[in-house]
């Protein structure tokens, strides 16, 4: 282990449903007239998952129907298969869930993860900057496809910190502050250029970001 | 991919000096490249009927159990009864005279035979022939014959005002014309004889087209180059539902004198005449969708 390591998420299980019944569709927020086809995968870091699903929704026709995180995170998962997140990819045929998980797994292994902010793992932090949003998180955060964002995600007390350092540090504006604690007891911000598009602005404050969540991992009472 | 986060770790843990690098990526099968337009949501599916606001074709009509509905049946109907009343019909007498037309006749004897011998409604009559001999002029550049064709009812509407609408378009061109001449119970190749006799560069004849279902009222155009028998379809130009849900007379006729001096230009017509060189004096932009003329109306109590 060592400071700023990547930890590299766990699809925990991924499965199909080719031609799924109607009723699941919408219980799930699928659209039975268009939708056919389900892709379900479950993982250990909600944050890189829900990335991962939008970057899905750039390589393929699917749409991201569910996605949700347990609670209290995978350290307290109803299952060994659980984790802390649930996603669901929908689309008119299988072979566009195919498509999908292909995209989805390649992020998670190589973009997408929380880094360890301690050297110890016992702070972990998410300071990812999507360059280019697809329809799932544009439609989350209300910007428009296309657009950059800052997705920063850190324990309480240190996003606290960070949130407030990577909002003075560059050029960006709050989208979105979720405040602790969430479903997996941590907190969320989502920062974007004030000027659309703004990606150094997006950079720079996820740069910020990680500075001061790892400040606070090593110095957490300093005055 | 490229991830953007981790060339951020990575600048990050230079500042705090880490030495190790960062852990090798992981080795993963090629993922299709992203497209360069994202996806995005799907229209919604069109609605049944949706198409038959963009066309007369019976699209979306609906059914009723195993049958169609009334006012579709009854619709088909009256359009079908249009297409026959225009078949049936014939020019009255008098009617070519009337409206200043040097009335001419085939070889056709009554109505019925026009239906079945299409070879006699080709060629003139002996006493006609005699006729156009006498009084039309010749050596014209084009001549240009109104006929009943398959529409009678066709012509006597709007075949007046299209026959000058279309004389005014060449003589604005600086082209002679013929006589205004009429014939009854005409085809098409009945240019070929006419044009021929009066010894015309090119023969346009406008007359009623086959009906279909609630288009009675249309007429065609077909323009032929050194009329003489024997010409072929392969030598003709053609225009067809000249009327007002079609192409109407005021944007038919320039046309049609564009194609008839195009055609003198080149020495050619049919196959041979090169279209890209004809004047674009239409602009071929966007035209609404033709809209169903109802002849029934819908019942009340619904």
């Amino acid at each position: 282990m060592s400071l700023l390591e990547p930890i590299v998420p766990t699809l925990l299980s991924v499965r199909r449903i080719p031609n799924a019944d109607p009723a699941l569709l919408a219980a799930y927020g699928a659209d039975p007239t268009r939708h056919t086809s389900l892709g379900l995968v479950t993982c250990d870091q909600d944050d890189a998952l829900y990335v991962a699903l939008d970057e899905a929704t750039k390589h393929a026709a699917v749409d991201v129907v569910f996605a949700k995180s347990f609670y209290a995170g995978s350290a307290h998962a109803s299952g060994k298969l659980s984790g802390e997140i649930l996603g669901v990819l929908a689309a008119a045929e299988p072979q566009s869930i195919e498509d999908g998980l292909a995209a989805l797994t390649a992020c998670l292994a190589h973009d997408a993860c929380f880094y360890d902010a301690d050297g110890a793992r016992g702070v972990t932090v998410f300071p990812h900057v999507i360059g280019s949003l697809g329809h799932y998180l544009a439609k989350e955060s209300g910007l428009a496809v296309g657009e950059c964002l800052a997705y920063l995600v850190a324990p309480p007390l240190e996003a606290t910190l960070g949130f407030d350092a990577a909002l003075k540090a560059a050029d960006v504006r709050a989208v979105k502050i979720i405040a602790p604690p969430t479903e997996t007891n941590f907190a969320c911000a989502w920062l974007t250029g004030q000027r659309p598009g703004d990606l150094a602005a997006c950079r720079a404050a996820a740069a910020a970001f990680i500075d001061a969540v790892v400040d606070v991992a090593l110095r957490p009472h300093a005055r | 991919m490229t991830s953007l986060t981790r060339a951020l770790v990575a600048e990050a843990r230079a500042r705090r000096g880490a030495a190790d690098p960062m852990p090798p990526r992981i080795a993963l099968p090629p993922v299709v490249a992203p497209p360069a337009r994202v996806y995005v949501a799907r229209r919604p599916p069109l609605t049944p009927g949706a198409a038959s606001a963009h066309t007369t074709a019976l699209l979306g009509v609906g059914h009723v159990g195993t049958r169609y509905a009334t006012d579709v049946v009854l619709q088909f109907q009256a359009e079908l009864a249009v297409a026959h009343e225009a078949v049936a019909a014939e020019l009255t007498d008098g009617w070519a005279k009337d409206h200043g037309f040097l009335p001419l006749q085939t070889r056709v004897a009554d109505h019925r035979e026009y239906l079945l011998r299409p070879d006699l409604g080709r060629r003139l009559a002996p006493d006609a022939l005699a006729r156009l001999q006498a009084e039309a002029p010749k050596g014209v550049d084009v001549q240009v014959i109104l006929a009943d064709g398959l529409s009678a009812l066709a012509c006597m509407q709007a075949g007046p005002a299209l026959y000058e609408a279309t004389v005014a378009a060449l003589r604005a061109r600086g082209l002679t014309v013929g006589a205004p001449l009429c014939a009854k119970f005409a085809r098409v190749w009945l240019e070929d004889e006419i044009g021929a006799e009066v010894g015309a560069k090119v023969a346009i004849i406008l007359l009623g087209e086959r009906p279909g279902l609630g288009t009675g009222d249309g007429l065609s155009a077909y323009l032929v180059h050194g009329p003489a028998l024997g010409k072929t379809d392969g030598d003709r130009n053609m225009m067809s539902n000249l009327h007002a849900r079609g192409t109407p007379a005021e944007e038919a006729a320039p046309r049609l004198a564009a194609l008839a001096h195009a055609m003198i230009q080149q020495g050619t017509s049919g196959v041979g005449l090169d279209l890209a060189k004809v004047d674009a004096v239409i602009e071929r932009g966007y035209r609404a969708p033709q809209v169903r003329q109802r002849l029934v109306e819908r019942g009340g109590a619904r």
